[in-house]
């Protein structure tokens, strides 16, 4: 860990005052710490925003608003979440471990850094940590790793869960600087690597995540999120799917989809949410839609099974909202 | 007279202190002037240190010191006794080569850990890089016959019936045969409390705190490297927070603490990060085993043949399972060592030899049901072995008190495999999860080792029951406190059990630590025969001290704590303050059981269930139920333990343990916990543990033969088989991961 000054900010226009540009916001600090001891990240000053008061949970005709600094554990609990929107608390339940959800912020969440191991470790070559030092993942270990979005310079997944249900939601985050407030589409947040990985979201220095807004969705209640790792909790996903289905009699009227653990970005998946439109919600009908799910992918050498298990992981989804998993 | 503890559910008598904190672990020892060192790993793993730049790291606020190539520390010889061939030979910072990714290069000693590791940080090595060697599957074929060594492993053994020429012929004799490829990635024993060191010199005497297995043998490798004779290192070791193998040997982490203690003349204290102990404590070489069963129609294995490769004799799965575990005519064992990896060093892991060769022997005997139609249980009792196996019939022996197939019987009638439908993924549960069974027998030879052990009275009416062991949560002070109890007839709560200190008794030609699960039975028989010593001393104490009340007494006896010629009684608390008679006890010392006209093993018989979801591929162990046959059971609670610990030491590398070694580097790719998976809670079903309890008093007056690492031993296995029956899959490549459980249609069910 490289020596860094600390400060705690009480109000938000202190915070974006404080902030600089080699500096960082402290949430909760289970990735930013977790980091700084790595030497990934290395800000010369930490400013604690776990201070603020962002921690509303609420809901409106705009939809569900969640501040930044809501705890994962209180999001995931909370009525509003579990009766509206199952998808977000489940994503939220399968996250991390109970004792880091108790100390995990939204913002951190949606803007925690990729797990790839080799970002991790700064002896080896990353071009999201180090850029233009190549990418180790690609011809190392890479079972975890993205097949969708991928580039020559990046492979990384994007490893957040409450990301994949809140972009199937069509969720924005909202963004405040000393210039003022503005509402992003979490979908249009996350860049692709492309040739600069190190550039992940469009979130400017010093910007201040303030909270996500979730806009009003009735069916979201028949919505659910499957994850599948090898051990049961505690383990970033292999492939994971957060599906919602408007269902009329037991035909799709509409539904949402996106999926984790396969993309460099939580990967909305539109092609198989036009294959099912308007189709009854039976095995059949759902395999057919999934049949395309992951024509762009390109695997690497250890995570040639993704594309099959993203297709199994969809159909699973959806038949576990039909009652028949 | 207090009623024995023997077999009770006593609770631990440390358990308190662990759950408070009281309970002080080698790392928590904070000695005055102490400094810290963090290690330096190379970061390629094949190559030559060209030169090191610590000039940043030597500026760094509070650093006192580097040790490099350099600037190295001295260490003499090579590890002594049976450490040489399972720990690292080649002494720490001895020389500029690089021979895997993760090895010490460097330490860096300053003030506090922060500092040492931030400084760590700023050293940069520059190195003349070769190509890494580091695939174990890529050097299967290369592998060679090991060198022989003393130690009574690695070597090929041919069993034949007279006039068969060869296994190769008795496997092609036989009606019926299947052969397939087991493969073990590399594992690591992970152990929660990290290998922590804290070297204090006195002049040339060295006391350390430091976490091991067997503390005399430590203070005698420790000795060895600096030249100075044993019993000037004192090794202090009160609790080990796990061991499984790892900390049965000395690393180099622990050298260098105390090289660099004896140099800066201030004591040291070196916790290597977890990622670090990845590559400096030794782990479990993987393996490739391929084995070849050849039985008649009825299920009458007539030859088993068992080539093993992996990198290290003392995973030598033919040896130390496959003589032991099914009875032949014709049999062949044999192990191939591959030499020159780049990969860190191996050593021994919880049932080295028995784990791994459990799974290969275990899956194939399922494949063989299978192929006959055979019930798993019922082909196992029909091969159930009596006698050892040995190229000499005449060495043959008898298996003392086993009970195998009781334990398959009764197994079965708890977990129900009676009601079960053999064809595989016929069970479908609700959610979409395919439900499945399987079941594996186990055995682990039973031994016990020289030691010593003391039992003392003390003035404060507590005894004392001393040996140089190590208690690594296996409950070794609490089997000390219970057979106190009930060799002297005082309550619990008045034996003091010293363990975990070099100064204790050892044996007279070993030194005995808590390893290859024989430590309570070498250890509780041996606190009988010094119980009984120590009242014949303490009755002579009685009499022939002046100020006793029963001095010149006839007949005086010692019952429960206290001694009386019938007209005068004392308690030995009172007897000791009135005479000023602070320890009053003996030293005992046992040897091994001898001459053997048995064979001793411990058995086990494991069924597990597990749930496979049908388009996904997870797999979730939902029950398991273990019947073991481990002669007597001193303390059922601690017992169980360790048997659900071996269970999940099981399911541990049957799905989720490996290390993900990348071939051209050599670096372990997972070497953190979120990694590197081992089960947590939710993985684990409350295991079912029977313990049949049938005292082996071939083996010792006591009866109890070991288990430790039995409950590790066939319990992958049976996960595996529960697998297969569940899906049709058979995965003989570990871990079982959902991707290898993918190879049916999408949705297929
Ligand atoms: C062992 C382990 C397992 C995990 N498993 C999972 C899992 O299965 N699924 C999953 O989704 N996550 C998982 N996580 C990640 C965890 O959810 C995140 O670490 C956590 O959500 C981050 O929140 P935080 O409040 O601690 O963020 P911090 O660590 O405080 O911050 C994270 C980053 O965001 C920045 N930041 C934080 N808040 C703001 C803000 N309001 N505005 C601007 N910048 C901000 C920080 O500067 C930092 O760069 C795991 C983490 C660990 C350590
Ligand atoms: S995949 Fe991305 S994060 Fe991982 S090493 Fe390559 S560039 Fe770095």
């Amino acid at each position: 860990m490289r020596p860094f000054t600390y400060a705690s900010a009480s109000t938000v226009e202190e915070a974006l005052a404080g902030a600089g540009a080699d500096s960082a916001y402290l949430a909760g600090g289970t990735t930013l710490v977790d980091l700084m001891k790595l030497e990934v990240m290395s800000p010369a000053a930490v400013l604690n925003i776990d201070t603020l008061p962002l921690r509303d949970i609420r809901h409106d005709h705009t939809g569900l608003h969640v501040g930044a600094l809501a705890r994962m554990s209180d999001v995931a609990a909370h009525r509003l979440v579990t009766a509206r929107y199952p998808v977000i608390s489940q994503a939220l339940l399968h996250s991390a471990s109970p004792q880091l959800r108790n100390m995990a912020s939204i913002g951190g969440n949606v803007l925690q850094r990729t797990r790839c191991g080799y970002f991790r470790d700064p002896a080896t070559a990353c071009n999201k940590r180090t850029p233009g030092s190549g990418c180790a993942a690609i011809t190392g270990y890479n079972r975890a790793h993205a097949v969708l979005g991928t580039s020559e310079s990046c492979v990384a997944t994007h490893p957040s869960d409450l990301a994949v249900a809140l972009v199937a939601l069509d969720a924005s985050v909202l963004l405040r600087d000393r210039a003022g407030e503005r509402a992003v589409r979490l979908a249009d947040f996350y860049l692709l690597p492309g040739d600069t990985p190190h550039l992940e979201n469009r979130l400017r220095p010093g910007e201040l995540l303030a909270g996500v807004t979730v806009p009003p969705l009735s069916w979201a209640r028949r919505s659910t999120y499957v994850k599948v790792r090898d051990r049961r909790p505690y383990e970033f996903a292999l492939t994971s799917v957060a599906a919602a289905v408007d269902l009329r009699g037991d035909t799709i009227a509409d539904v949402r989809l996106a999926a984790g653990g396969v993309g460099t970005k939580p990967w909305r998946l539109p092609a198989v949410e036009d294959a099912l439109r308007s189709r009854p919600l039976r095995a059949d009908t759902v395999k057919a839609a999934v049949t395309h799910a992951a024509d762009d992918a390109t695997p690497l050498s250890h995570n040639g099974f993704k594309p099959e298990l993203l297709r199994r992981t969809i159909v699973r989804a959806l038949l576990t909202l039909a009652g028949r998993p | 007279m207090t009623n024995s503890p023997i077999g009770s559910t006593l609770n631990r008598v440390d358990g308190p202190d662990k759950v408070t904190g009281a309970a002080r672990y080698a790392g928590d020892e904070s000695p005055t002037g102490l400094v810290h060192g963090h290690l330096v790993l190379a970061t390629i793993g094949n190559g030559t240190i060209r030169s090191m730049d610590t000039g940043a790291a030597r500026d760094h606020t509070g650093v006192l010191e580097i040790y490099t190539p350099d600037n190295p520390l001295p260490l003499h010889g090579v590890p002594p006794g049976v450490a040489f061939y399972f720990s690292e030979t080649r002494r720490p910072l001895s020389d500029h080569e690089v021979r895997y990714h993760g090895q010490i290069v460097g330490l860096v000693i300053a003030e506090t850990p922060e500092q040492a590791r931030d400084a760590a940080a700023l050293i940069t090595v520059d190195y003349e890089r070769r190509p890494a060697n580091a695939s174990f599957r890529d050097n299967v074929d290369d592998a060679v016959v090991p060198e022989p060594t003393p130690l009574p492993m690695g070597l090929p053994i041919t069993i034949l019936a007279d006039g068969v020429p060869s296994i190769d012929a008795a496997l092609a004799a036989s009606p019926v045969t299947v052969t397939a490829t087991y493969t073990h990635p590399a594992r690591h024993h992970n152990a929660l409390e990290p290998h922590a060191a804290v070297a204090t010199w006195d002049g040339d005497r060295l006391t350390i705190h430091s976490t091991t297995q067997a503390p005399a043998a430590h203070a005698i490798e420790l000795a060895q490297a600096f030249a100075v004779p044993a019993d000037h290192v004192h090794v202090v070791n009160p609790h080990v927070g796990g061991g499984f193998g790892g900390k049965a040997f000395t690393w180099g982490p622990t050298y260098l603490a105390a090289a660099a203690a004896r140099r800066l003349g201030r004591p040291v204290k070196v916790v290597p990060t977890r990622e670090q102990l990845h590559t400096t404590t030794g782990h479990r070489s993987a393996a490739h085993q391929t084995v070849t069963l050849g039985s008649s129609a009825d299920g009458t294995l007539n030859a088993i043949r068992h080539l093993s490769v992996t990198q290290a004799i003392g995973e030598d799965p033919g040896t130390r399972l496959t003589m032991k575990a099914y009875a032949t005519e014709n049999l062949h064992v044999s192990l191939r060592v591959t030499t020159g990896l780049n990969v860190p060093t191996t050593t021994i892991l919880r049932a080295p030899g028995e784990e791994t060769g459990s799974f290969a022997i275990e899956c194939a005997m399922d494949e063989l049901a299978i192929e006959l139609g055979l019930d798993p249980i019922e082909l196992r009792t029909r091969n159930h072995l009596t006698h050892t196996l040995s190229p000499d019939p005449a060495t043959r022996l008898p298996y003392s008190n086993k009970h195998l197939i009781e334990c398959y019987r009764l197994g079965a009638r708890r977990f129900g495999w009676d009601t079960r439908n053999p064809a595989p993924r016929s069970t479908l549960a609700t959610g979409g999860w395919l439900v499945g069974t399987g079941m594996a027998g186990a055995v682990l030879n039973a031994s016990r080792a020289f030691t010593a052990v003391r039992v003392s009275f003390r003035p404060d009416g507590t005894a004392a029951v001393a040996t140089s062991t190590a208690d690594l949560g296996t409950g070794m002070r609490t089997v000390l406190a219970i057979m106190g109890t009930d060799s002297l007839g005082i309550p619990v709560d008045r034996i003091r059990p010293l363990i975990g200190d070099s100064r204790l008794p050892v044996g007279p030609d070993a030194v005995y630590g808590a390893q290859g699960s024989a430590a309570t039975a070498t250890v509780a028989p041996v606190v009988r025969d010094a119980a009984a010593d120590a009242v014949e001393e303490l009755i002579n104490h009685a009499v022939t001290e002046p100020r006793s009340p029963l001095h010149g007494r006839d007949g005086v006896r010692y019952t429960a704590g206290d001694l009386t010629d019938g007209a005068t009684t004392i308690g030995f608390g009172d007897l000791l303050t009135t005479t000023g008679g602070t320890d009053v006890g003996a030293t005992t010392t046992s040897g091994p059981v001898t001459p053997p006209s048995y064979a001793f093993a411990s058995h086990a018989a494991h069924f597990c269930e597990v749930r496979v979801h049908r388009l996904t591929g997870e797999i979730r162990v939902s029950r398991m139920t273990t019947v073991v046959d481990a002669g007597t059971i001193v303390n059922e609670k601690t017992a169980r333990n360790q048997i659900v610990g071996g269970v999940v030491w099981g399911i541990g590398p049957a799905l989720f343990e490996s290390a993900h070694v990348e071939p051209d580097t050599g670096r372990i790719a997972n070497a953190n916990f979120a990694d590197y998976l081992v089960p947590v809670n939710a993985d684990v079903p409350d295991v079912d543990v029977v313990f049949l309890d049938h005292p082996d008093t071939n083996f010792s007056p006591l009866g109890a033969r070991g288990l430790g690492e039995l409950g590790t031993v066939g319990s992958a296995a049976a996960v595996a088989n529960a697998v297969h029956h569940a899906t049709g899959i058979r995965v003989r490549d570990l871990p079982i991961t959902p991707e290898k459980l993918l190879t049916t249609p999408t949705g297929q069910a």
